[in-house]
């Protein structure tokens, strides 16, 4: 029995050489044969072939979205996106499920009073602008997903700034969940308002569409990105929030 | 534009987001609320068959579904063709099992567990119904995320590790797909499947190995196939069972699925003949089964056992699959259908045995089937299906599957189905006989019992998990007798997998 204790680190540390040598060979391999395939694509054509050019001659006639992006992204793959925030959906819940405690999360005081002053200032400034990312996803780069992590990031420096049980005590989980949930919800809502209105899933909804440029035009567009923007934001906000929370050995 | 099969996607979805609210109003609706999603779910499928059922008949079954109101090379488009329309139904069918038994199962955790459950349902029936390819990475995506959770439901460390090394191998394969999406629509310009099938051959012979390589390794780490297969039985092990027969019963058949969407209607089985993948792939798959048998004959754990036995079954359908003959689709998809309702039952039934032991491996196995004699004798009925025993459907399964290698020539493989059965039969009896024994408690016994956490201390509603083994074992002694049911739509799905085509003429016509 005494033996295999001595030269067991010495075995574990070849076994470690052996993996580690394995693992570069590998890479090595793989990052070749990319590079050698990747240099076999065509160079790049301009916009000229394929969907873009299409969506770029008759995205705005067609959805009234001036940002492109937002065009595609909510009316002509609308499906794709709802998609990604069930995605979202579904990456929350599956946190909340593995790390989600009894406990309120670990109290602190937080940071220095100049600092409390200072985002207290600022705080509404923070907010604004992320609402102005989504509703104006429609008109300039930005939009649901976006202004979602800018109106997360709040709730997130609050927790640092001020301790972690201020913004907890405030807006509780089921606020948030239901918060989120009812940006889901929205998004499928305006989907299942194609079918009545419009005839066809996600349509963008005609009723609604005003002149091209303004606050409140695009359709259902401004909407859903309302709808997604809160659903990121509180999603990503709870993420963070059952990360915190302290583990105990009982809760398993 | 058949409305339908639009619902197929969002009755669950919609279930998924609205079970949080429910879980605010009255934590006591939930269960109500999860049996109406599965049965509109249900409902759905089955009135789609009795409306279609006379051009099913004839072969000329297809649906199809513009979303937003955009036609094919520009928006996404739901279709539906006899092969869909198989895996749907199986898919569905298992599901609806499988939650039933969950709301038997899972005790604590319920809510976020079924909105996870549900969100599997909707992505898996998202992937067989979508016509658009970077709408089944979105998917993929979403049955990557639900299930790596779900594997760590039981939030103990092995859980945890289990968990974390699932979601690397599978979202890395997750990277590979995208990738491989990005390049077709840096080269085609369109994401269509339709549309790129018709445009593939114009590619260069090196873009086009590129491309179908990259596929090829997304969705071999995704199904478990030999050099890729280390994530599968540690997460098969930790699983609850339940979740472990979705992994099983449904995931990998849903991979199996794209597999076949993607390599015969997308990229063309020609075109991977012209590039000589189609013998290495035929190898590496029966390769991956002999190590799957051989694998299964030195594990000492019940649970990872069937994890080794799923990549020997597996490889093998990926195997006949490979054939691209009638007789190996015909053949192959009937073990995909057996395979899935054998696996999931053998799950379903440990999840009932190993209740009270401590651990899932060999020596706590004793006695199992002394304790709950009916569900042990299900439980033997199901292995003995897996072995391939005459009147059950893994007999019938695996004898089409042998009568194609036989036709195809291909030797090896019709010793690997041999080869299979044989080492199926050594590692199965010896788990029958250990639990036939009788468990002689000592006082040391005793203690260790009362000091050792089981693993679940108590099923919640323990006949509706019976109940369910004796289903999943009526499903397979019935149909085991009657296999001939699946004629038509396998027939049916074989005509839609080799007349491309007609898919390409009726998505992009419409």
């Amino acid at each position: 029995m005494e033996i295999p204790t001595e030269t067991q680190p010495e075995v574990e540390s070849l076994n470690k050489l052996m993996k580690k040598t394995l693992i570069s060979v590998v890479l090595a391999g793989v990052a070749f044969a990319l590079y050698q395939n990747f240099s076999l694509m065509p160079g790049y054509e301009g916009l000229n072939v394929g969907l873009s050019n299409y969506i770029i001659e008759s995205g705005l006639k067609d959805t009234g979205s001036l940002n492109l992006i937002t065009a595609v992204l909510y009316d002509y793959r609308a499906f794709d996106s709802l998609g990604e925030s069930t995605v979202i959906f579904g990456a929350v819940s599956g946190i909340v499920l593995i790390l989600s405690r009894k406990m309120l999360p670990v109290s602190s005081k937080g940071l220095s009073f100049i600092v409390k002053r200072t985002l207290g200032i600022m705080t509404p400034f923070i907010a604004l602008f992320g609402l102005y990312v989504i509703t104006h996803g429609h008109l300039t780069p930005g939009g649901g997903f976006q202004g979602g992590v800018i109106l997360a990031a709040i709730s997130i420096i609050f927790s640092i700034v001020y301790g972690s049980a201020f913004d907890y005590r405030r807006y509780s989980p089921q606020t948030k969940t239901a918060l989120e949930t009812g940006g889901a919800l929205t998004f499928l809502g305006l989907g299942l308002a194609g079918i009545f209105m419009e005839g066809a899933f996600l349509h963008n909804l005609g009723f609604l569409t005003a002149e091209t440029g303004t606050l409140i035009s695009a359709g259902s567009i401004p909407y859903i990105n309302i709808g997604v923007g809160f659903k990121v934001g509180a999603g990503l906000a709870i993420i963070f929030y059952s990360m915190i929370q302290k583990t105990f050995e009982e809760d398993f | 534009m058949d409305i339908r099969i639009l619902f197929l996607i969002l009755v669950p979805l919609g279930t998924a987001f609205l079970i949080p609210f429910i879980d605010l109003i009255n934590a006591k609706l939930r269960r109500f609320f999860v049996l109406l999603g599965i049965l509109l779910e249900s409902y759905l499928i089955i009135s789609i068959i009795i409306n279609n059922f006379q051009s099913l008949r004839e072969g000329d079954f297809f649906l199809q579904y513009y979303l937003g109101g955009w036609h094919p090379p520009l928006g996404i488009t739901l279709a539906m063709d006899g092969l869909s329309l198989l895996f749907a139904v199986i898919t569905a069918v298992s599901l609806f099992l499988i939650v039933i038994y969950s709301i038997g199962y899972i005790g604590h955790h319920e809510g976020k567990y079924y909105v996870l459950y549900f969100l599997i349902t909707a992505a898996s029936m998202g992937v067989v119904l979508t016509a658009d390819m970077f709408n089944i990475y979105v998917f993929i995506e979403m049955l990557t995320i639900t299930s790596g959770a779900l594997i760590g439901f039981k939030r103990s460390q092995e859980a945890s590790a289990a968990a974390i090394k699932y979601l690397i191998y599978n979202v890395l394969a997750g990277l590979l797909f995208f990738l491989g999406v990005l390049l077709i629509y840096f080269n085609l310009g369109t994401l269509n499947m339709a549309d790129i099938s018709q445009n593939f051959a114009s590619l260069e012979s090196g873009i086009q190995l590129f491309i179908s390589a990259i596929f090829l390794t997304a969705i071999l780490i995704k199904m478990g196939i030999f050099p890729f297969l280390f994530w599968l039985p540690k997460s098969y092990d930790t699983a609850p069972s339940p979740v472990t027969a979705v992994l099983s019963g449904v995931l990998s058949k849903v991979y199996l699925y794209i597999f076949i969407r993607l390599f015969w209607t997308v990229i063309g089985f020609e075109t991977l003949v012209a590039l000589n993948l189609n013998v290495l792939l035929l190898d590496l798959a029966l390769l991956s089964s002999f190590f799957g048998h051989v694998f299964a004959l030195q594990s000492n754990n019940i649970k990872r056992l069937l994890g080794y036995s799923s990549i020997g079954h597996i490889g093998m359908i990926t195997a006949v699959i490979m054939l691209n003959t009638d007789a190996g689709f015909y053949g192959g998809l009937l073990h995909i259908i057996s395979h899935m309702f054998m696996k999931a039952g053998l799950f379903v039934a440990c999840g009932y045995l190993l209740q009270y032991t401590r651990s899932h491996a060999y020596r706590d196995f004793k006695g199992v089937g002394l304790r709950n004699r009916s569900v042990f004798i299900a439980f033997i009925a199901l292995l003995l299906s897996m072995i391939g025993m005459p009147p059950l459907l893994g007999f019938a399964s695996k004898w089409y599957v042998l009568m194609a290698f036989l036709e195809a020539r291909s030797y090896f493989g019709a010793f690997i189905v041999i080869f299979g059965s044989l080492t199926a039969v050594i590692y199965y009896l010896r788990y029958i006989a250990k639990g036939f024994e009788e468990v002689k408690l000592t006082e040391d016994d005793l203690r260790e019992e009362i000091y050792s956490r089981p693993l679940l201390s108590v099923l919640y509603r323990e006949k509706i998990v019976s109940f369910i083994t004796y289903a999943y074992t009526a499903i397979i002694v019935g149909f085991g007798l009657g296999f001939r049911f699946f004629d038509l739509p396998l027939r049916m799905s074989i005509e839609s997998i080799m007349n491309v085509e007609r898919y390409i003429e009726l998505v992009l016509g419409g």
